[in-house]
């Protein structure tokens, strides 16, 4: 078990922009372990910026950004050690079989082939895929490649998980057992980062929900906090309110009208 | 995974990378995940097995060292080494820069590695070494390939001290190409986006292959009239053409050649690639970056003018829904990369070729006769190219798309194949012989349009028959372009056969008073009346497939 009162990440006046206008403006946050948080925001937020200057993929920010105490600017890729991702357009070499990648994948954060080859087919196979360990990946289907996504990101057991859209393509069954992992992962004291649209899975399963708009932090607590603090309703209705969005019945009227103009 | 032999050589020099600070395991085991890739460049869609790997690479290595026979004459031809060696580079640096952009580009500017390797606890230097070291496994190969039996050849005709030097030289040559293509990508992206340099890429590697062919014949060509005494003589400009620095070691060393320009250019021929070396390691930086261009998508949002189509639409288009399909071929033809790249390149050579076989008889027997001659008929060899892209219509890189064939209420099947073959026929052949008439006619005067008419006549006929032996019964644009290659090689020279047919019927024709005109209503006739039998119209296939 990892120490309660460690922070695991931390975020501290962070802010970022592509040339024009900023994407992130000034943000703190502190993510303790156990902590699962939902990471919310429109499109164009900035979420999954956030989630890629964590992980090093874009560099050129302002503030600091600690993840496990160690700050990421100093060039030390030693930190990605611990964290897991599955990323949001499910990138994958897919030439390559189920095997190979997770062998490869796991490789690279330095487990020993014969030890992540094993692993993989044992986790491949809670999902009913061993029949596949050495079928190309560009043959599977959408929720099958996501199995496998899911699986690279944890069979080095990470202490930080950075998940974008986990569960798209998968069926109802599976979203059921991916939401238990979670669960159960949070337990034993791992910190998940769970950014997603889908605002029904995101008020289960997080403990924590942080909704990012325009760039800053809006809305920061458990879901019973936000309902505290807003008008009571489901996460869906106070994402909504918090990001000044209510006409959707209006232009849900004019989409149909325009939809039934000439129509037969 | 294999343990290539590529990397097992590479082991040897395992110390050097670990001295240069890079996890040499890691980017061991990233460049067998890369190699292993590469076998499978063809990606499974239907099987799952693994009947297509492994030969693909080996097969177009055969290919290069076919290529490289070429070079023989010019390395046995005698000791004229600053020009004979500045063909053999020529088309060296030739054949490597297109490989390097028509093969490599993906490796290049392959986008996922970053979200695959970055996110983890692996070095950015091992990283981008590692996509160094398999562009230069890649490059070895290609050029081992090429170059392997030239340098047998200079090793028993010019010697040994010839051969060491031509290997030293292929090295930098080598080196030379990859900077350079990488500096020609990180100058594009730093001026433009993701969506511009596929652009560049693509009509690059459309100009390099109709190069390749042209550029073979044309060189051919020079060096049978200069069979004489090759004088050199000195101009600045020279100092800009690489292949001469290359040559210049071999008239230095072999020929004792101490002039002042040989030794100037043999110093530019190691330094060059040096430089280039160190400014792409100070760039590589900035470029890493600068590849996150291609994600984003800064496509303008203008609406293009289609006028031009629409008009052609309603000429060659009797129903509404043909032209609709008409357009959609037309954007298609126009738009799509891979297309563009397996077809443009055959209507560079259907231009190109009847200008070589014209200017061959003009240089052996001059202009004079020319107007008065049969020699326009080479515009012919322009025809050659119909079965080819006709075969062609029925790949698309987003043949996933083609679902909207068969959803859409349509009875008549037919419109898709005729839409499909008239935009062709429309967009793509005829502004062709458009361009090629012009110029014949400003060669052979006007007495030649009724031929003229009937090459454009012959050729619909052609575009007919190799639709109706070479589609299949399959929608456009609905195949992946793996399966481009399966074509069926019998009916594909039955169907080049047939342009020397038409050719040589109209040969005939011209020798009989009114024989053009006759075979032209003949022409005529005959391609009304496949169009007839060929568009029948159908109605749309059962969902199995089968009619």
């Amino acid at each position: 078990m990892v120490n309660q009162d460690e922070k695991i990440l931390s975020l501290s006046n962070l802010s970022m922009s592509y040339g024009g206008d900023p994407v992130l403006k000034w943000i703190d946050l502190d993510v303790y372990p156990g902590q699962i948080i939902g990471y919310i925001g429109p499109n164009g937020a900035g979420k999954s910026t956030t989630v890629k200057i964590m992980l090093g993929l874009v560099g050129g920010y302002n503030g600091k950004v600690e993840i496990f105490g160690q700050d990421i600017a100093d060039g030390d890729p030693s930190y990605k050690q611990k964290i897991g991702y599955v990323p949001e357009n499910a990138e994958i070499y897919d030439n390559l079989t189920a095997c190979e990648y997770l062998t490869f994948t796991g490789e690279m954060y330095g487990m020993d082939p014969e030890t992540a080859e094993r692993k993989a087919l044992l986790l491949l196979d809670k999902f009913e895929m061993r029949g596949v360990f050495h079928t190309k990946i560009s043959s599977f289907s959408k929720g099958m490649k996501q199995k496998v996504l899911i699986i690279s990101s944890l069979l080095h057991d990470p202490d930080l998980l950075f998940l974008d859209e986990p569960l798209s393509g998968l069926d109802a069954n599976s979203v059921m057992i991916i939401k238990e992992i979670l669960a159960q992962l949070a337990a034993e004291g791992k910190t998940i980062f769970y950014s997603s649209h889908i605002m029904e899975v995101v008020e289960k399963i997080s403990s924590r929900i942080v909704l990012l708009a325009d760039g800053k932090i809006v809305a920061d607590g458990t879901f019973a906090e936000l309902q505290a603090k807003n008008e009571e309703g489901t996460l869906e209705e106070i994402f909504n309110q918090l990001t000044g969005f209510n006409e959707h019945r209006e232009i849900a009227k004019s989409f149909v009208s325009i939809v039934r103009e000439g129509g037969s | 995974m294999k343990n290539f032999l590529s990397l097992r050589m590479l082991d040897l020099c395992s110390r050097l990378f670990i001295m240069l600070g890079i996890d040499y395991p890691v980017m061991r085991r990233i460049l067998q995940v890369k190699l292993t890739m590469d076998q499978r460049r063809v990606p499974t869609i239907f099987e799952q097995s693994k009947s297509k790997e492994g030969n693909q690479f080996i097969k177009s290595l055969g290919l290069y060292a076919f290529y490289g026979l070429i070079l023989i004459p010019f390395i046995m031809f005698g000791d004229y080494y600053l020009f004979q060696m500045s063909l053999v580079f020529a088309m060296m640096m030739f054949i490597l820069m297109t490989t390097m952009i028509a093969d490599f580009s993906a490796v290049l500017l392959d986008v996922r590695d970053k979200n695959i390797l970055n996110t983890k606890p692996v070095d950015q230097r091992t990283v981008s070494m590692a996509k160094v070291v398999h562009v230069c496994i890649y490059m070895t190969q290609v050029t081992g390939a090429f170059a392997v039996v030239p340098l047998l050849v200079g090793l028993f005709v010019n010697g040994a001290l010839f051969t060491v030097i031509f290997l030293i030289e292929i090295l930098l040559i080598g080196m030379l190409i990859v900077v350079l293509t990488a500096l020609i990508y990180i100058f594009i992206l730093q001026f433009f986006d993701g969506e511009r340099l596929k652009d560049v890429i693509n009509y690059v590697q459309i100009l390099l292959s109709v190069g390749i062919v042209a550029g073979y014949q044309v060189l051919v060509r020079i060096f049978d009239f200069s069979d004489l005494n090759i004088d050199f003589t000195f101009q600045w400009w020279h100092l800009l053409l690489p292949p001469i620095w290359y040559s210049a070691p071999f008239e230095w060393i072999l020929n004792g050649n101490s002039a002042g320009y040989i030794i100037g250019y043999s110093i530019l021929s190691v330094v060059v690639p040096i430089v280039a070396i160190i400014i792409y390691s100070k760039l590589v930086p900035s470029f890493e970056q600068n590849l996150q261009k291609l994600l984003q998508y800064s496509g303008d949002n203008k609406r293009k003018a289609h006028r031009l189509d629409n008009l052609f639409a309603k000429i060659v288009c009797k129903s509404k829904e043909e032209r609709t399909f008409f357009r959609f071929s037309t954007l298609m033809m126009k738009q799509e990369r891979e297309f563009k790249l397996k077809v443009y390149p055959s209507l560079g050579f259907a231009f190109v070729f009847p200008f070589i076989f014209l200017f061959n008889e003009i240089s052996m027997n001059g202009f004079g006769g020319l107007p008065g001659s049969k020699y326009f008929l080479t515009i012919y060899l322009g025809n050659i190219m119909i079965p080819a892209v006709v075969h062609m219509l029925k790949f698309s890189s987003n043949y996933k798309g083609a679902w909207i064939f068969r959803a859409t209420p349509i009875h008549d099947e037919s419109i898709f194949y005729r839409a499909a073959l008239k935009a062709f026929l429309t967009k793509l052949y005829l502004p062709l012989m458009i361009v090629l008439s012009i110029f014949f006619l400003s060669m052979f005067t006007f007495r030649i349009v009724p031929d003229l008419l009937v090459i454009l006549m012959t050729g619909v006929l052609h575009a007919l028959l190799s639709f109706k032996l070479l589609t299949n019964q399959t929608y456009p644009f609905s195949r992946s372009f793996e399966f481009a290659s399966d074509m069926d090689t019998a009916k594909n020279i039955i169907l080049m056969i047939i342009v020397g047919l038409f050719g040589g019927v109209h040969y005939l024709a011209t020798l009989l008073p009114y024989g053009v005109l006759g075979y032209l209503v003949l022409v005529l006739i005959a391609a009304l009346i496949s169009w007839k039998l060929v568009f029948s119209a159908k109605e749309k296939r059962s969902p199995a497939g089968q009619t």
